[in-house]
């Protein structure tokens, strides 16, 4: 399947245009942490299951997936924030990735059964999944959320240099001897990444994405 | 499940009604929650049932009786008075009062003792 190119502009479009239909419809506090759940259930009216996906897709390392046809997504239960609070950013990025597939791609033609099923699996980066996560960064940190919360904490919109902060914590680890699998996150992502609730990691993307954040 | 398309219904109005705020207002996780809507595990306590009656704005004893349950109240109500109880409510079956009937019945004896009419 063709999946059309998008530039990352029109993904950011999309994903404001989503919120502000909920925000138009519902009303409610226009700060962050946004209402991924209510988007998806309230606003678009969406089913939302927890439940075993790799039991149920015979897969493993699946965290979400949506059933196009019977508007239904499914989250891994291993990511439900009410069982485990640790998951909450994962499962809030792995929604709003179901709902960058849902405004993205639920229009594109897939196999001729019907069954439209699009999952997001921790390995895979093809196109769909990478305009998915990135729909995913834009939905969860909006642009002026992210630029008014900087401006708060740190009183300016100056950016942040912090190669010298991650070359300490590189060295650190390397003298630990691990590597770590999400990479290192610097402590002023991890502060903002609490207000967005997010992972740190997440924000770090976004922060170094909208050059508030320098990492080398 | 039942309670699923009752909680779609309102939560197309309401975000107040999504999978995980009205799991954590019932006490219980969302997991369960969507695999009781599922049905795929079955009804949780009495208890968090009366719960969920009280957020969809539904009748308890109604929803209970769904869940194949029975408010736990109701078995005291027997216990405390079994024989002239249970003779009660043999004999509204045995007579086969339908629900108009039994509620008129109801109104009347609340009336008689100055209590206010039942829902």
């Amino acid at each position: 399947m063709r999946v059309p190119y998008l530039h990352k502009a029109d993904i950011e479009a999309a994903a404001n245009e989503l919120l502000m239909s909920y925000h138009y419809k519902f009303g409610m506090e226009e700060a962050p942490p946004v209402p991924v759940e209510e988007i998806l259930e309230s606003l678009l009216g969406l089913a939302l299951e927890f439940d075993d996906l790799d039991a149920l897709l015979n897969k493993k390392g699946v965290l979400g997936a949506t059933w196009v046809n019977e508007r239904r997504v499914v989250i891994n239960e291993m990511l439900d924030p009410t069982e485990d609070p640790s998951v909450e950013g994962r499962y809030r990025f792995t929604l709003a990735h179901e709902l960058g597939h849902w405004q993205l791609h639920r229009h594109l033609s897939f196999d001729e059964d019907g069954q439209t099923i699009l999952c997001r699996s921790k390995s895979k980066k093809d196109p769909m999944e990478w305009q998915a996560d990135c729909f995913a960064g834009y939905l969860l940190m909006p642009k002026k959320d992210v630029i008014r919360s900087w401006e708060e904490v740190f009183g300016t919109h100056d950016p942040y240099d912090a190669s010298e902060e991650l070359y300490n914590m590189q060295s650190r680890f390397d003298e630990a001897g691990e590597a770590s699998e999400e990479g290192l996150v610097v402590d002023l992502a991890r502060d903002l990444a609490e207000v967005f609730q997010v992972s740190g990691l997440a924000m770090q993307i976004r922060l170094v994405d909208m050059g508030l954040l320098k990492l080398r | 499940m039942f309670i699923r398309s009752m909680r779609e219904e309102k939560k197309k109005r309401d975000p107040a009604y999504s999978l995980r705020k009205f799991a954590e207002a019932a006490g219980i996780s969302a997991t369960f929650m969507s695999k009781v809507e599922n049905g795929e595990f079955d009804p949780p306590a009495p208890d968090k049932i009366k719960k969920m009656a009280e957020l969809l704005e539904v009748n308890s004893d109604e929803l209970l009786a769904m869940a194949g349950k029975v408010d736990p109240d109701l078995s005291g109500i027997i216990r405390d008075q079994p024989r002239a109880m249970a003779d009660f409510l043999r004999t509204a079956r045995d007579l086969n009062l339908g629900r108009k009937e039994i509620e008129a019945l109801t109104d009347k004896l609340r009336a008689e003792r100055g209590l206010d009419p039942s829902e």
